[in-house]
């Protein structure tokens, strides 16, 4: 019998997971290496931080794994791809043939001034289950003034959540017979509340029926928790009395040789149709480590694994740059951010449809990391159905 | 001061937008810095001209060449 190709992942996180998961473990000898004992669900962090949600969001990595993957608890510290090496922080060194790099993305709280005191007042919805029941108790002392959200810096995972706070925190208000004492406002650097023109085409008119307030093209300098007002690069001013930054996030912390695969702000250069790392034909990043131009989700995160597990068993699969962003409206509404390499963003009415999908979606998450080959067939019959190109006729 | 020139390849980014883009470049410049953005999405035209307007930086060049939208920015109100 031939040997058995080593498979190295780095990151047991949603595209860490499944792509071991989906590897023949005939053909393949595949070891996970996680820093966390723990794989997070992080969509939850949206219904901790606004609806104070009690419900477990983690799960341990070796739980999800099927038998027969190995899984290291240890952080990976270097990859030098020349060399085929992986060096982890307890000083142990592993060898691969194949390596797939899933390592995320997270916060940074340097770019901003003033952020770290601001996140630890108020928290935010973005890193920790900590920080978004901070957001929870936050929201629950509010009782007049204004509620503020601001979309601190670029990228950061799943475009919609910014304005999902948003929603959710008004729905929160108002159910506590508070809106007409608490004002909300939420600010963006971009031209509009949603970047994508289609996308806002839908959200923007539901931000004014529901009187919530908006400032564009408010790049975020600095914050004075003292004064309670957070300033522009411009100089433009806003006064607030809660407020949660959406922080800008950086890639993957490990030291990886040649680094002229990494981008300024750390993330992995790859080939956006095979996820090969640039220049090299044995390595692959999925996921939010990924400099790729497409959203940083978990559907995209998935989609790519299964791309490099058919690739790494010999098939030529390709992506398509395919997202489908749930995007929670409040009121038990919902909408999708659905695009692709070739086709610009839909625009998907709100319905009770969508919200609904994006519940149900949460709740066979562990399923569907678990059990690929039950669900892999499922959600090709749903992206097909909802191709961009289709979508865009029914939808214009 | 040396001008310090950065490139921004925003292509084929249709969720979030190529806007996001140029803002991230635009949060780690200084004044004097210049962009170069390069883009496919068509609403990134309309874009650009909309964000200089409002933020007062300078737009030295936006040109469209075959299908790609390139935007040359120079960095110049920051406070
Ligand atoms: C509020 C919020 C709402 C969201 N909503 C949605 C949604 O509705 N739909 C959707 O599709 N996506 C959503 N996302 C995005 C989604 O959670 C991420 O895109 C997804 O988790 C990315 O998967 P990943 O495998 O790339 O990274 P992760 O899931 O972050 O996993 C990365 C793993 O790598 C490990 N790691 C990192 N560095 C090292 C190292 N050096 N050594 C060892 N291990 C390391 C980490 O411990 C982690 O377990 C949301 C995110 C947030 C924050």
């Amino acid at each position: 019998m031939a040997t058995k190709k080593r498979v190295v992942v780095i990151g047991g996180g949603a595209g860490g997971a499944l792509l071991a998961n989906n590897l023949p473990l005939e053909e393949f000898d595949v070891t996970v290496i996680d820093r966390s004992p723990y794989h997070y669900y992080w969509p939850w962090l949206l219904y901790v931080a606004f609806k104070g949600s009690k419900r477990p969001m983690k799960k341990e990595i070796r739980e999800l794994l099927k038998p027969g993957v190995s899984f290291i608890q240890a952080g990976a510290q270097s990859v030098d791809l020349n060399n085929r090496k992986v060096v982890l922080e307890n000083g142990k060194t592993l060898e691969y043939d194949y390596l797939v790099i899933a390592t995320g993305s997270r916060p940074t709280y340097s770019q901003i001034g003033g952020h770290k005191k601001v996140v630890e007042r108020y928290g935010d919805y973005h890193s920790s289950e900590e920080n978004a029941r901070r957001v929870w108790n936050a929201i629950n002392s509010l009782k007049q003034g204004t509620f503020a959200v601001i979309v601190g810096g670029d990228p950061y995972r799943c475009p919609p959540s910014p304005l999902e706070g948003v929603f959710l925190a008004e729905e929160f208000f108002r159910a506590r017979g508070l809106r007409d004492k608490v004002k909300i406002v939420f600010a963006v650097p971009y031209p509009r509340p949603y970047p994508a023109e289609p996308m806002n085409e839908v959200v923007e008119p539901i931000l004014r029926e529901r009187g919530i307030e908006y400032i564009t093209f408010f790049t975020l300098d600095r914050i004075d928790e003292e004064k309670k007002v957070a300033v522009s690069m411009e100089g433009e001013e806003l006064k607030y009395d809660v407020l949660v930054v959406i922080p800008p996030h950086v890639g993957t912390d490990m030291k990886i040789a040649p680094e002229d695969v990494l981008t300024q702000d750390r993330f992995i250069q790859a080939d956006k149709y095979t996820n090969n790392i640039k220049g090299f034909d044995d390595a692959f990043v999925i996921g939010d480590a990924s400099a790729v131009p497409v959203a940083k989700t978990g559907v995209t995160a998935h989609l790519q694994a299964g791309v490099v597990a058919r690739r790494l068993q010999g098939e030529d699969a390709r992506n398509s740059g395919r997202t489908n962003c749930p995007f929670d409206l409040g009121y038990g509404l919902g909408t999708f951010v659905i695009s692709d390499y070739n086709n610009p963003v839909v625009k998907l009415p709100p319905s009770r449809f969508s919200h609904l999908a994006k519940i149900a979606f949460a709740a066979s998450y562990w399923d569907m990391i678990r059990y690929p080959e039950l669900w892999n067939p499922i959600f090709e019959a749903y992206f097909e159905a909802t191709e961009p190109a289709k979508l865009g006729r029914i939808y214009v | 001061m040396a001008e310090n020139r950065i490139r921004v390849d925003a292509r084929g980014i249709a969720c979030p937008g190529p806007i996001t883009e140029l803002v991230k470049a635009y949060r780690n410049a200084k004044n004097g810095d210049i962009i170069e953005v390069l883009a496919t999405d068509p609403g990134f035209k309309p874009d650009v001209e909309a964000w200089i307007k409002r933020t007062g930086n300078q737009l030295l060049e936006l040109k469209e060449e075959g299908g790609i939208y390139i935007a040359v920015i120079k960095v110049t109100a920051k406070k």
